[in-house]
């Protein structure tokens, strides 16, 4: 037993910051004490689940615990996307309870990090419930903004629905293999004829969609835009990155350890998921003025890029996922982190008019991260891009590849329309104030890893190891 | 099977009549409506009315922390009948489950939950 509670000393450590936080909330209120901690709890699970690994992968807690290459490879991103989140909340904090603000990303991203450490279908809910009961809160946390309570509101009724569809995908599985355990169902599913069950495919259709709805795939996107835009900034970050890298996650482990022997069937659901995504989410975003709703609408395609490594079903398929999620975290971070960095200026498309004269520096971020997020080159969004896309090429998907690049073309129109606004129109408004050191920290790590990340696009393929 | 088909004559026999005397009287029947026949009858009582009196705030907050409260404390049935078979590793478990359930206690305190004013 406690040999077991090994496996989880990351979320041990984000569990006790969190209780921490909440213990001196009254006294810490006005101070960035929690922020600190926070970074420094996201450093030390990564540190933690190192060093566990190091000592040699294995499950526990009867198997429904694991701790391998594919878990730390998610740990590490979703302590990154909790590190930079909490940096880019320095400047959104007025009004807000800070301890619990922290607190409850801190939970979020334990649940985050039990959901991609999950073996077991009922632990995997249980991760993915603790994850998005605290995003509900912490996108109505600005409880004096009504856009801010009616986005919450949506988020949690569509929420509820969603998570309803996936445990009856969870008990439909487990009515049809009378386990909840991945390695217990593969083995069952083993012994029957692929495709012979039609209350299997029921069951993996619902699970699949459960996990849709946390990505943010078409047709289960509609919360997305409505979150992000009634969400501060680093909130509507926090959930672009954290929630669909772990999503994914979530997917790539339950297709390749779960559900294996019905990968053919499994992959006409996602090849649906991601094609509606990519075409859906470029289209839509063209014709949004408001930052944050068009960055929903590009999270939503990217969904569908993502989800393009999992449609062959084989390890180097959820290898091109991985490197994907991966780059699109850090590239995501850093837009949102400019949107937050630029403060009302930032939430609409014509508040980019001019910057580049005004912030020569901010606007050059801003086109790195949009070039990365149109995906040319040299940065970090061609390499993702051209991964995924090489590996639904070699599972002969072409027509699905073409549609894939000819999507990224139509995103070029809305991202660079605020390169063009950045560099080709004069400003409107005054220049913004400068940004604390703490926002610009983020934006620099997310800057380095798009860039690098595009330079040297091998250097993550050593590490992105699937299951 | 058999033993079934009397309940289910008794079925078909109940729903037929029901719905017999049911579909002739709102056929053949006359119907003078006025305001007070169409009302919806309930022991001399208006039915419908909106919920007439305020209470105070706190009563909300009190009630939201006895419900967290109490559910959580119902775990610890299931642990006090296999107490035994647990031994010490129970213990100290139930031990961090509540140290969990005080850190909310402290903070409700500390956020004047509590406070009766």
């Amino acid at each position: 037993m406690m040999s077991d509670l090994i496996l989880v000393v990351p979320e041990l450590i984000l569990v006790g910051m969190s209780l921490v936080l909440l213990l001196a909330a009254r006294r810490i209120q006005g101070t960035r004490v929690a922020a600190f901690g926070t970074v420094l709890a996201a450093v030390a699970a990564v540190l933690g689940s190192s060093w566990v690994l190091s000592l040699g992968a294995k499950t526990g807690f009867g198997g429904i615990i694991t701790l391998d290459n594919y878990t730390q490879f998610f740990n590490v991103l979703i302590a990154a996307t909790l590190a930079l989140a909490t940096l880019l909340s320095v400047k959104s904090l007025e009004g807000i309870p800070r301890a619990e603000y922290h607190a409850l990303l801190l939970l979020a991203a334990t649940g985050m990090m039990i959901a991609v450490s999950a073996f077991d279908l009922l632990v995997l809910y249980l991760g993915l419930e603790l994850m998005t009961l605290c995003s509900y809160i912490l996108v109505g946390i600005r409880v004096d903004n009504p856009t801010s309570n009616e986005a919450a509101l949506k988020y949690f009724l569509l929420g509820s629905f969603a998570s309803a569809l996936l445990i009856y995908g969870i008990s439909l599985t487990y009515g049809v293999t009378g386990t909840t355990s991945f390695a217990t169902i593969a083995s069952t599913l083993s012994g029957h004829e692929a495709g012979s069950n039609v209350l299997l495919l029921v069951a993996m259709g619902l699970v699949a969609a459960g996990l849709a709805f946390k990505i943010a795939a078409v047709p289960l996107h509609s919360w997305a835009p409505d979150a992000y835009q009634g969400a501060s900034a680093p909130i509507a970050a926090f959930l672009a990155a954290g929630s669909k890298a772990v999503g994914l996650a979530a997917l790539g482990r339950v297709c390749l350890a779960a559900y294996h022997s019905e990968a053919q069937a499994l992959s006409v659901v996602l090849t649906g998921l991601a094609g509606l995504s990519i075409i859906v989410g470029s289209v839509i975003a063209l014709s949004q003025t408001d930052m944050k709703r068009m960055l929903a609408y590009s999270s939503i395609s990217h969904a569908g890029y993502a989800l393009l490594g999992l449609i062959a079903g084989t390890s180097e398929g959820v290898s091109a996922m991985m490197t994907y999620v991966f780059f699109y975290v850090f590239m995501t971070l850093g837009t949102f982190g400019i949107v937050v960095a630029l403060g009302d200026r930032g939430e609409s498309v014509e508040g980019y008019r001019g910057l580049a004269a005004q912030r020569p520096g901010t606007a050059m971020l801003m086109l790195v991260f949009l070039m990365s997020l149109t995906g040319i080159p040299p940065t970090a969004g061609f390499a993702a891009k051209f991964v995924v896309i090489l590996s639904v090429v070699r599972g002969g998907h072409i027509g699905l590849a073409i549609l894939a690049v000819a999507c990224s073309v139509v995103s070029a129109f809305f991202y660079m329309r605020v390169a063009v606004n950045m560099y080709m129109n004069e400003a409107q408004e005054p220049a913004p104030s400068h940004f604390p050191k703490a926002v610009f920290a983020a934006l620099a790590v997310a800057a380095l890893v798009t860039l690098i990340g595009g330079i040297t696009p091998g250097s993550l393929a050593l590490w992105a190891v699937s299951p | 099977m058999n033993e079934y088909i009397g309940i289910a004559v008794s079925f078909i026999l109940a729903g037929g009549i029901t719905a017999l005397m049911v579909g002739l009287s709102s056929t053949l029947g006359k119907k003078h409506p006025t305001s007070t026949k169409l009302a919806a009858f309930e022991c001399g009582k208006d039915p419908f009315s909106l919920p007439v009196g305020r209470f105070a705030i706190k009563f909300y907050m009190v009630g939201i922390l006895f419900i967290l409260f109490d559910v959580e404390l119902v775990f610890l049935y299931p642990w006090a009948v296999v107490y035994g078979a647990l031994g010490f590793s129970g213990l100290v478990e139930i031990g961090v489950f509540l140290g969990i359930l005080m850190v909310g206690f402290i903070y409700a305190w500390d956020a004047g939950a509590l406070n009766w004013k």
